[in-house]
């Protein structure tokens, strides 16, 4: 079977467990399609939704990135500090934030571009100096975030779910980053990085404009998780590392790089979380939702990889 | 040179750093020539060392274990619970035993699955966090378990017991993965994993038995923390993920596996102890400590890390 058909296999069926989920989730909660409803899930998914992008994009070159849990935070710091009253101090501050972490990024891809060091090696030691820059911005939980933009994110503004809008902007953005040159670079860098260097793609540009990005998006996550929760956490970032992994596994993208599609992560993400949220309904203790992650996340890539193996035998 | 000098050349590198470090510190900074600084950074870096042990065993046959963390608290917060109600000697039992089955169902889905390592080992951590939050009700219990209160705390001929121990586990550790037969299939699958496939060696076998090692050092560790600590909790485990792995590629071990030496990890985990304790001395914030350490590791790294560029 070809490639192709394959990875459509993948988001068909990622898209059929969805429709199980919703349609499980509809029955215990009527609410699921109201506006009020989708702001709330929207805003709780936001930062993870976006942190997987980031994580996908590292992992489409063949990456992994370990600080991205740190970066996060690095974010959302800089974002609490900076922001003022108005929109063009909020405005500002973003800015300043997204260009902090996308610096960040970049010189995560640089290490990795030019020292010659494995990115799982460099992105553990750069979780090491991102969470220590991360405590000098914000060193005790707290900063400001402004009150009006905190409603209006949570409940709506005159009507429209802004994070729902945030994640639909932020998924165009890359979709059109997908069609450039770069686009298709990152994956010939991930699927054959001799090969792409021999037909004259820079892989190291494109490996430092990929950690970008990906600072890019772990940015928007932090700052949404920081206008979520109304103030800054120096720590709060640190699931997000192994938890954008496993979205972005669950998605199908593989760790060596060149294969998966952004929409089997997006998929990936919104089952995950609308997971979780099921285990609430059921009563059951939320001690389970580690465990319930955990196995589906083996149980999904076992079966991909199960499968797949038994196709190509 | 020839390749075995080649290869054992990293580990020396990281003993000869951790002795320049050390000598700098001696000279720049206070109390770092005491006896009883030397005792007390020993005594602490063997918690660190033991993990790390365990950690390049997985690592030298190119997989990782995530889950060391989270089998820490796992024996911590089990021998705890189990030794409050039917004495130590059980609860230290139990609790090495469920390590090592953590490290069993590890190197399975590895084996049968075929999953990654790093997915499988962050699943099995993510599912024990989630259970010992259940299995605890989330308040894990203190203990007083004088064997592990002895173990962690006391000494012999000055030399702290941790540190004893960590040193028998390094020496057992040089014999399973440097001198036997199953360290050498180790190197091989670190090395290709096809060609030795392809040779013959024993993938289930060589798995199952370098995740359950690496599983049950971390579970030992956990041991030797609650011992130290009197008292387990569900984050205890926390910063040995990524410190473990740090420790294995200061040692001069390849992340890629197929090269390196256990004991540079020995040299790895004390280095890192020492720059913690350098910089805490420093009186630095707990941010410039963190900043000073990632840069400190990254150019350790850069000098003598770096992965020679193959096909």
């Amino acid at each position: 079977m070809s490639e192709r058909i394959r990875n459509h296999m993948d988001v068909l069926g990622l898209c059929a467990l969805l429709a199980v989920v919703l349609v499980t989730y509809q029955r215990l909660d009527p609410t699921l399609l109201s506006p009020s409803t989708i702001t709330i899930l929207s805003a709780q998914f936001l930062p993870l939704i976006l942190a997987a992008v980031a994580q996908t994009i590292v992992m489409l070159t063949g990456g992994v990135d370990l600080s991205l849990g740190p970066v996060l935070s690095l974010g959302m710091a800089v974002f609490v500090v900076t922001a003022a009253d108005g929109a063009t101090g909020v405005l500002a501050a973003m800015a300043l934030a997204l260009a902090v972490t996308v610096a960040a990024g970049a010189a995560n891809g640089a290490l990795v571009a030019y020292a010659g060091l494995p990115p799982i090696i460099v992105t553990l030691a750069a979780s090491f100096l991102w969470t220590g820059v991360t405590l000098i911005v914000l060193p005790q939980p707290g900063g400001h975030v402004p009150a009006g933009l905190v409603s209006a994110y949570n409940l709506g503004w005159y009507g429209i779910a802004l994070p729902a809008l945030a994640v639909v902007v932020a998924l165009a953005l890359w979709k059109l980053v997908r069609t450039t040159r770069f686009g298709l670079a990152l994956y010939a860098v991930g699927g054959n990085e001799h090969g792409a260097y021999a037909s004259g793609i820079d892989t190291r540009r494109v490996k430092i404009l990929a950690y970008g990005f990906a600072g890019l998006f772990t940015g928007l996550a932090g700052i949404g998780l920081a206008i979520q929760t109304g103030s800054g956490d120096p720590n709060i970032g640190a699931p997000y590392t192994l938890n954008s992994i496993a979205v972005a596994v669950l998605g199908g993208i593989s760790f060596f790089g060149g294969v998966g599609r952004m929409r089997a992560t997006l998929l990936g993400a919104l089952l995950l979380g609308l997971l979780t949220n099921l285990l609430l309904f059921t009563g059951i203790s939320t001690f389970y939702q580690l465990i319930l992650q955990g196995v589906v996340l083996v149980v999904a890539v076992a079966v991909k990889t199960l499968a797949t193996r038994e196709r190509t035998a | 040179m020839s390749v075995a000098a080649l290869r054992d050349n990293r580990a020396v590198w990281a003993f000869g750093v951790l002795g320049v470090t050390w000598l700098a510190a001696i000279a720049f900074a206070n109390g770092f020539g005491t006896v009883s600084s030397v005792r007390y950074l020993v005594q602490t870096a063997s918690f660190l060392g033991i993990v790390a042990i365990g950690q390049t065993l997985v690592v030298m046959m190119s997989g990782i274990d995530l889950s060391v963390s989270a089998v820490v608290a796992l024996s911590a917060v089990v021998c705890a619970q189990v030794a409050s109600g039917s004495g130590g000697a059980a609860g230290i039992l139990v609790a090495l035993a469920a390590s090592v089955v953590v490290g069993l169902v590890n190197a399975a889905g590895l084996v049968w699955l075929r999953l990654p390592p790093m997915v499988m080992t962050l699943a099995t951590g993510t599912v024990i966090a989630g259970a010992l939050l259940i299995y605890t009700d989330g308040s894990p219990r203190s203990a007083r378990i004088p064997l592990l209160d002895t173990l962690a705390n006391g000494s012999v001929a000055g030399i702290p017991y941790a540190t004893v121990l960590w040193l028998a586990i390094a020496a057992a550790g040089v014999w399973l993965l440097h001198l036997s037969r199953l360290g050498r299939y180790a190197f091989a699958l670190g090395t290709s994993e096809p060609a030795s496939r392809a040779s013959g060696v024993p993938v289930p076998v060589t798995t199952l038995v370098m995740y359950a090692a690496c599983a049950l050092l971390a579970g030992v560790a956990g041991l030797v923390l609650l011992g130290f600590t009197g008292t387990s909790s569900l984050t205890m485990g926390s910063p040995y993920q990524l410190l473990s792995i740090a420790s294995v590629v200061l040692g001069g071990t390849s992340i890629l596996g197929g090269r390196g030496h256990l004991l540079g990890t020995v040299a790895g985990a004390l280095l890192l102890t020492l720059l913690t304790a350098l910089l805490a001395a420093w009186n630095l914030s707990e941010g410039l400590r963190q900043v000073t350490l990632g840069l400190l590791i990254i150019v350790l790294l850069l000098a003598y890390a770096r992965e020679r560029r193959t096909a």
